[in-house]
């Protein structure tokens, strides 16, 4: 009785032609359920504790917590990428950068209203990472890795080399605006907390926008492209144009982080685009969890605040950035999320 | 005429034979990137920092009473069996994995930022120089050329003629290129693959040692130089082909050429940038680069 039940499920599922492959795949995302279940309680956690952590940490701590949440953004974007399309990028810091110049140029020499600069930094950051991406995208594996390291690389000579943008010195002076929200509601970055918590409200808002748009049959698509992007095709997917709109969609929220540096230091310089902070990125993703899209933004408040903490003792935090690098490629590939999934999700499979 | 000619004598021949003595030592660090990935498939991120252990190796053995000679024996095979540690140690137990090329690659960029820090704690953030044995100037037809870099040079085609022969003329080669085509193959035959794998590397970061040693007389050695020669070797390896020895040769005469031939003209630091625009160029036009992969050709 029960097997003539299983049978006939399995027929039904097998022999339904109609939406077979959405419906596959969406029941493939639905079957890890659990998982997410998991790490929607890690996110909430992880928001409850950095609601609170303004009343404890003081303005240097507080400040740093905003600048772990900017690069949480280049880890997020990696993340997309990385854990979704099954693209590693190398040169993501070259949006942030990008945002961070133009947004710094901008507010120097044309205007001081934070949406006129939003939109042009998103505009010239959305042409740019869609030229390159389309080039980018058709070099496999690797090579798209080199692609991006290569033009990450070219930006930030060019930024060195430039007098008129600042050379090797950078841009300094950037005048801190206050945003118009509404007529009548203005809101100053100069506070502290006000600015910690607008910017922990974004970066809220992109995760939430980044899951819910990755819980869609888009997202299902990239991840059947990242594994195995061969039989997609013979699925009437296009994957180029996925993997395209991830990596628009990506270099957005890098560029988000690279928006709103230049008001937190008030300065930009050419290290914001170069290998270092490209390669942290991925450090930050890794260590959180591929895949996991909070795992990321965890990853860049512990490496930022563990990098400040040791940097305090000693000008060699590369060694321990380092040898976090290769414990958790060797021994934790799936990061502290998956780490979690294992202790509290009984065996469960990690990846979503 | 007269005017052009001496132009191209007295300006353009000095910078020219310059660059050619670069390219050589930029081949040698390119030759072990591009072995390792041809039959490893793995980017040697710490391959730089390799090549600056070489130059500190180099200037550390002068300072004990070493003399240059048993210097230049002795840095490549050292940094070679550091080479070997990684590939042992570090390598082969993410070669499994499905996504061997990112995790690899991660993990030597951990090793390089490692390697780069203990050489600051070791031997400081300053330039350290390193005498060269060779003193003199030679006068190649009004053209003067310190004997050294004449001396560099001659090591250095000697040392990529032997990597040709060793690949392409030896029992060993032929085990080497087999086993870029096929690894199973090769290892069903009873050829221990472990031992191909790290020779590959022995010899792969013995070569950038060398280089390390070659090069420190000129450029003296500091923390960062490995960073910043692997960024112009991993163009080479692009604009030639990962995994193509002809390529990584041919590819670095190329563009030390046009790096030190552009900066005549234009500025030396916009020169270098021209070089990343000639290999992203190459990337969009032919992604795998000019030349065919090992055991392809």
């Amino acid at each position: 009785m029960l097997q003539a039940q299983q049978q006939a499920q399995t027929t039904d599922i097998e022999s339904r032609p109609a939406g077979t492959v959405a419906g596959r795949l969406l029941r493939a995302v639905r079957s890890g359920g659990s998982n997410s279940t998991l790490l929607r309680q890690i996110a909430l956690v992880s928001l409850l504790l950095a609601a609170i952590f303004p009343l404890f940490g003081g303005s240097f701590f507080t400040r740093l917590a905003i600048e772990a949440l900017l690069f949480g953004c280049i880890a997020l974007s990696v993340d997309i990428l990385l854990g979704y399309a099954g693209l590693l990028s190398l040169g993501q810091a070259a949006y942030f950068g990008l945002a961070a110049y133009v947004a710094a140029l901008m507010y120097l020499h044309v205007t001081q209203s934070f949406w006129l600069v939003l939109l042009t930094a998103s505009a010239s950051v959305g042409v740019f990472s869609f030229l390159l991406g389309a080039v980018a995208i058709r070099a496999k594996g690797v090579y798209f890795a080199l692609i991006t390291f290569g033009v990450a690389e070219i930006l930030s000579k060019i930024t060195h080399n430039t007098r008129a943008i600042g050379g090797s010195d950078g841009l300094i002076g950037i005048p801190v605006p206050s945003i118009r929200l509404l007529p009548g509601l203005e809101i100053e970055f100069a506070n502290n907390y006000v600015f910690y918590y607008l910017v922990l409200g974004t970066v809220c808002l992109l995760y939430l926008g980044t899951r819910r748009i990755l819980n869609t049959a888009f997202g299902s698509v990239l991840r059947a492209i990242r594994d195995n992007s061969d039989r997609v095709p013979y699925l009437g997917y296009n994957p180029f144009w996925y993997k395209l709109l991830a990596y628009v969609m990506a270099a957005q929220i890098a560029a988000f982080g690279g928006l709103i540096y230049p008001l937190l230091r008030g300065f930009v310089a050419p290290h914001l685009f170069g290998f270092e902070v490209s390669t942290k990125a991925v450090v930050m993703s890794l260590v959180g969890g591929v895949g996991t899209l909070i795992g990321p933004l965890m990853g860049s408040v512990i490496i930022t605040f563990l990098e400040s903490v040791v940097g305090s003792y000693t000008e060699r935090h590369l060694i321990l950035l380092g040898i976090i690098f290769i414990v958790f490629v060797m021994f934790l590939p799936d990061g502290l999320c998956g780490l979690a999934q294992r202790t509290f999700g009984a065996g469960r499979k990690v990846k979503p | 005429m007269e005017d052009l000619l001496a132009y191209l004598h007295f300006v353009v021949l000095p910078q020219f034979i310059d660059a050619l003595i670069i390219g050589v030592a930029l081949a040698l660090v390119a030759l072990g990137l591009t072995m390792i990935f041809g039959l490893l498939d793995v980017i040697n991120l710490a391959h730089g920092e390799l090549y600056m252990l070489g130059g500190y190796a180099a200037f550390t053995l002068l300072g004990w009473g070493a003399g240059y000679w048993s210097a230049l024996v002795l840095v490549p095979v050292l940094v070679g069996l550091v080479g070997w540690a990684l590939e042992e140690l570090g390598i082969r137990p993410l070669l499994p994995r499905a996504d061997r090329a990112i995790v690899t690659l991660l993990f030597t960029f951990g090793v390089s930022l490692i390697f780069r820090d203990i050489a600051q704690v070791i031997w400081g953030t300053e330039t350290r120089s390193v005498a060269a044995p060779l003193t003199g100037i030679a006068n190649l037809a009004q053209v003067f050329v310190p004997i050294y870099r004449i001396f560099v040079f001659g090591a250095g085609v000697l040392a990529i003629a032997v990597t040709w022969w060793l690949v392409y003329r030896t029992q060993i080669g032929a085990v080497l290129r087999a086993t870029a085509v096929d690894p199973s193959m090769v290892a069903s035959f009873g050829i221990p693959i472990r031992l191909v794998y790290g020779f590959t590397f022995l010899y792969g970061c013995g070569l950038a040692g060398l280089a390390g040693v070659l090069l420190s007389p000129i450029y003296a050695v500091f923390p960062t130089m490995g960073h910043d020669f692997l960024v112009m070797a991993f163009a080479v390896v692009i604009v030639g082909g990962m995994g193509s020895i002809i390529g990584a040769v041919v590819a670095a005469l190329l563009l030390a050429q046009v790096q030190g031939l552009a900066s005549l003209w234009i500025p030396p630091v916009w020169a270098e940038t021209l070089v990343y625009g000639v290999m992203l160029l190459v990337l969009v036009i032919r992604p795998a680069g000019l030349f065919n992969r090992l055991g392809e050709a």
